[in-house]
């Protein structure tokens, strides 16, 4: 009696040995591996031969599949919109593969735990920064009351876990190991996925069903073509404007200007003057992307140009690490004792400072996501009132509600940073939410929040002491 | 092995050439100032060795170079960097956010809330430990990576430390190499165990191709390789360097990814479709034994065993046409290849391979006897120790018949001679 056909997973690959007999049906799928003399096929191809020899009636015996059924329960309490419901419809239907495209505020999370309780597989869950990875943790924890969720990536290797979180770049590390294990793939932010890099973890899964989410599929380099084949084609799309209706709560803005001391005026004007003196001796203009370009080009050449970058340097600590600027956190501090207040900074040495010199807690990208998940919710239960962070709100984070949020620094593009922050402002006891603007006076910072209010097509009010702008927020 | 950021790479007519420092005084007192500035920083902080580092950078365009030595000194081989605090450090952040969280957060709180923090950790120390308020402040974010202490360090010497940073900057090439093509030249030894040994340790896969007397051309890349070139084994390949610079003649050629370059479309526009086409066609990169880098992996083993060795020293007083010659052939199996102890060739043309099978647990011999037997030569002869017990590891030993030299105790020159000649007797 001839050897059962077996098909087993290798390192991102199948091997289908000894060939089956009596049957062509798996022909197409493979090629001839010579190094090992078997036949060999991407992992990816898992589903479709499956479905082939199974056709066929063809008996193998499956060593290659790890994965298994994982039965949930689903304890959101939460309703589905008619978008999110008609989403996971468009997905079922198109076998369980597919990209569904909405804008961010539009649930794309909920639909994923839809989606996991439809599927019912062990499931590993992408996500592009450390920020959604604890957010998917806490959501999917609180959703599926009794599974194991578990961590990969920020200090946490979870491997054995049936539902896994991970970032993009630990899943691509992995993706050897992690491809048979898991039934759905669940994409976050999927135009994170067609990279050289990050492909792999499509290509080397076996699972047969893949859901990948976005606000956006454009890239600029036009791989989001290559999407069809690692997660599906696009199943369902709304823009912004089909979901119109997310409300948003006013809140007022206040910019605080703080002056330079002598001495820190004193030596930013002379950093900041080496610095010019060498930029305009190349005649490179910072402010594009490409004069910034060429200054970094040309600091890696001449003992001139790196000088001029190390001044660059130099003066942007000294803006956004001003001495007043902690004066006035601590007075905006006692102003709103009691009220929850996040502090969010531009950079983390600058977060590590303020949490050292205030004993607050506080958020960084080195934080592991256990902790960050914890502080998170003493945050939330109010036995943490007021978190330091540094840039927390990236692609669609949730950040915890506070009725006070105190921005240390600003740079030209955080334009959208600000916007999100305000989402996350809610009115506490009857009092408007605020959120403060602190810059450093007399720096390159304050032309950028110039510019900032003139590209949003707004008036500049020459701003002396505080500067009330309420209802910006009106797109 | 260095990260990308810190490759010194040249492009020279579709090759690429990874810079090599040379072993003169300057380069040698730089490695020694980096080395003494590690020493000294034992004890400390890393963010103290790096603004010490910051400062011997300078603005000195170079910088690459110094950060690269200083990258080197900072890994494993060198430094030990550990966590020094109180206590566990997100545990003692709960207990002063927790304390800190009774009050309106201001500097000046600061000393007192320190002080109830270290009074509140004495009462659950009963060891009678205490701490000061200094050590909890600087406890506090002891668990991040710059905050690490330097506990350890263990110095090379500056020629040493170049040599690894060479080194370095060539395994770096390989960050981008899709497949590696390594031509084993005719030597003896061969030493190509300890290479088959990363081979497999890295999860490479090869295709052999060559016979002892020409040489053997391998090609290395891993399973998905099948279906589209992959820069996914590179780091492996990577590793794999130091393993290959021990094999005595070889010479080896990697296929690269091209760098990603910055679009310009106007430029692109003026130029020859030819020149467009060349720049675009994937570098490689060549390298030979005998270019000069050296290997910190442990040099292989003279002999495997001490059976290999005195066999090998009975063969020398031995007077026969037929030489002994170690390791040089490579019997391709799929997926792997035997290396076998020895060859004996004869002037006339004819050649044996011998393994010598010594004491091993029944599990790997099964395998080894299946491997062998699934190479299908008829040449390789195996000299069998009396004491081992083929049948309880599942092997019959007349399937090879001929081919298997008995031995108790010491392996007999003479009785190889006699089954080397049986089995090649015309």
């Amino acid at each position: 009696m001839p050897r059962l056909p077996t098909l087993s997973y290798d390192r991102g690959t199948l091997l289908l040995h000894p060939p089956p007999r009596g049957s062509k049906a798996w022909v197409e799928f493979v090629e001839w591996d010579d190094r090992v003399e078997k036949f060999r096929l991407p992992a990816g191809g898992y589903r479709a031969l499956v479905s082939a020899l199974r056709a066929e009636s063809v008996t193998f015996d499956d060593q290659a599949r790890a994965y298994g059924r994982l039965p949930l329960r689903f304890a959101n309490p939460l309703t589905p919109y008619p978008h999110q419901t008609e989403a996971l419809a468009a997905w079922q239907s198109a076998g369980r593969r597919g990209v569904v495209v909405l804008p961010t505020g539009a649930g794309k999370t909920f639909l994923a735990q839809l989606a996991l309780a439809a599927a019912a597989r062990t499931t590993l869950v992408v996500v592009p920064t450390l920020d959604l990875l604890q957010q998917w943790y806490g959501e999917l924890r609180a959703a599926f009351p009794g599974a194991a969720v578990g961590l990969l990536g920020g200090g946490s290797r979870e491997f054995e876990a049936p539902i896994l979180v991970s970032t993009y770049a630990s899943a691509a590390a992995e993706a050897e190991r992690l491809g048979n294990r898991f039934g759905l793939l669940v994409f976050d932010e999927v135009h994170h996925l067609p990279t050289d890099f990050a492909r792999v973890i499509a290509e080397y899964s076996i699972a047969p069903y893949r859901l990948g989410l976005t606000a956006t599929l454009a890239r600029d380099d036009g791989r989001e073509r290559m999407l069809a084949a690692l997660v599906g084609p696009t199943v369902f799309s709304k823009t912004p404007a089909e979901l119109a209706g997310l409300a948003l709560s006013p809140f007022d803005e206040i910019r605080l200007r703080v002056p330079l001391t002598p001495g820190e005026r004193a030596r930013y004007r002379e950093l900041v003057a080496r610095r010019d003196e060498f930029l305009e001796r190349h005649r490179i203009r910072l402010g594009s992307l490409d004069g910034w370009r060429r200054f970094v080009r040309a600091s890696g050449r001449s003992a001139a140009g790196r000088a001029a970058m190390l001044a660059h340097r130099a003066a942007r600590v000294l803006a956004f690490g001003t001495e007043g600027k902690l004066a006035v956190l601590e007075e905006l501090l006692a102003r709103h004792a009691g009220r929850r207040t996040l502090i969010f900074t531009d950079d983390t040495a600058a977060v590590y400072r303020i949490a050292a010199e205030f004993l607050l807690p506080a958020i960084t990208h080195e934080t592991p996501v256990k902790e960050r998940h914890e502080t998170l919710a003493l945050f939330r239960s109010g036995a943490y009132p007021v978190l330091v962070s540094s840039r927390v709100l990236n692609e669609g984070v949730d950040v915890p509600e506070a009725s006070v949020a105190i921005v240390l620094s600003g740079t030209g593009a955080q334009r959208e940073y600000v916007q999100r922050l305000g989402r996350i402002l809610r009115r506490q006891e009857g009092k408007r939410a605020i959120l403060y603007e602190v810059i450093a006076g007399e720096t390159s910072e304050e032309g950028v929040a110039a510019r900032r209010r003139r590209s949003e097509g707004r008036e500049l009010r020459p701003s002396v002491g505080e500067e009330s702008t309420s209802s910006l927020f009106d797109d | 092995m260095l990260p990308s950021d810190l490759l010194i790479l040249r492009s020279r007519h579709g090759s690429i050439v990874p810079q090599r420092l040379a072993l003169d005084a300057d380069t040698l007192a730089l490695a020694g100032d980096l080395i003494a500035t590690f020493a000294r920083a034992v004890g400390q902080r890393r963010s103290v060795l790096d603004e010490t580092l910051v400062a011997l950078e300078g603005e000195d365009t170079a910088f690459k170079v110094k950060r690269g030595l200083a990258h080197l000194l900072a890994g494993d081989d060198f430094s030990t960097f550990e966590t020094v605090a109180p206590l566990d450090p997100p545990a003692l952040r709960r207990l002063v956010f927790e304390l800190s969280a009774t009050g309106v957060p201001s500097r000046g709180r600061r000393d007192g809330l320190l002080q109830s923090a270290a009074d509140a950790l004495a009462l659950t120390q009963p060891n009678g430990k205490l701490s000061t308020p200094a050590e909890i402040a600087d406890g506090l974010f002891a668990d991040l990576p710059r905050n690490a202490v330097l506990t350890a360090f263990t110095p090379p010497t500056p020629t040493a430390l170049i040599h690894r940073y060479n080194l370095a900057q060539a395994q770096g090439v390989f960050y981008r190499a899709f497949d590696l093509v390594i031509t084993a030249h005719r030597n003896t030894p061969g030493h190509y165990k300890q290479l088959f040994r990363y081979v497999k340790l890295f999860g490479l896969l090869s295709g052999i191709e060559g016979d002892a007397e020409h040489g053997f051309t391998l090609r290395l890349d891993g399973p998905a390789s099948l279906f589209a070139p992959s820069t996914r084994y590179g780091l492996a390949l990577a590793k794999l360097l130091p393993a290959l610079l021990q094999v005595p003649k070889w010479t080896l050629r990697a296929s690269l990814k091209p760098p990603r370059r910055e679009r310009d479309f106007a430029s692109a526009r003026v130029r020859e479709d030819a020149a467009l086409e060349e720049e675009n066609a994937a570098p490689t990169f060549e390298l030979s034994a005998g270019c000069g880098l050296v290997s910190h992996y442990a040099p292989p083993r003279e002999f495997d065993s001490i059976l290999e060795e005195a066999f090998a020293a009975r063969w020398a007083q031995l007077d026969s046409p037929w030489q002994l010659e170690r390791e040089v052939d490579l019997v391709p199996i799929p997926g792997s290849a035997i290396i076998p102890d020895f060859r004996l060739a004869h002037p006339d043309g004819r050649s044996v391979l011998l393994e010598i099978v010594g004491f091993w647990r029944p599990e790997y011999l099964r395998k080894k006897f299946a491997s062998i037997r699934r190479a299908g030569r008829a040449d390789i002869l195996l000299a069998v120790s009396a004491r081992l017990n083929l049948e309880a590891a599942g092997v019959d030993a007349s399937d090879f018949g001929a081919r298997i030299v008995w031995f108790k105790g010491k392996l007999d020159p003479q009785a190889v001679l006699a089954a080397a000649e049986a089995i090649t007797r015309r």
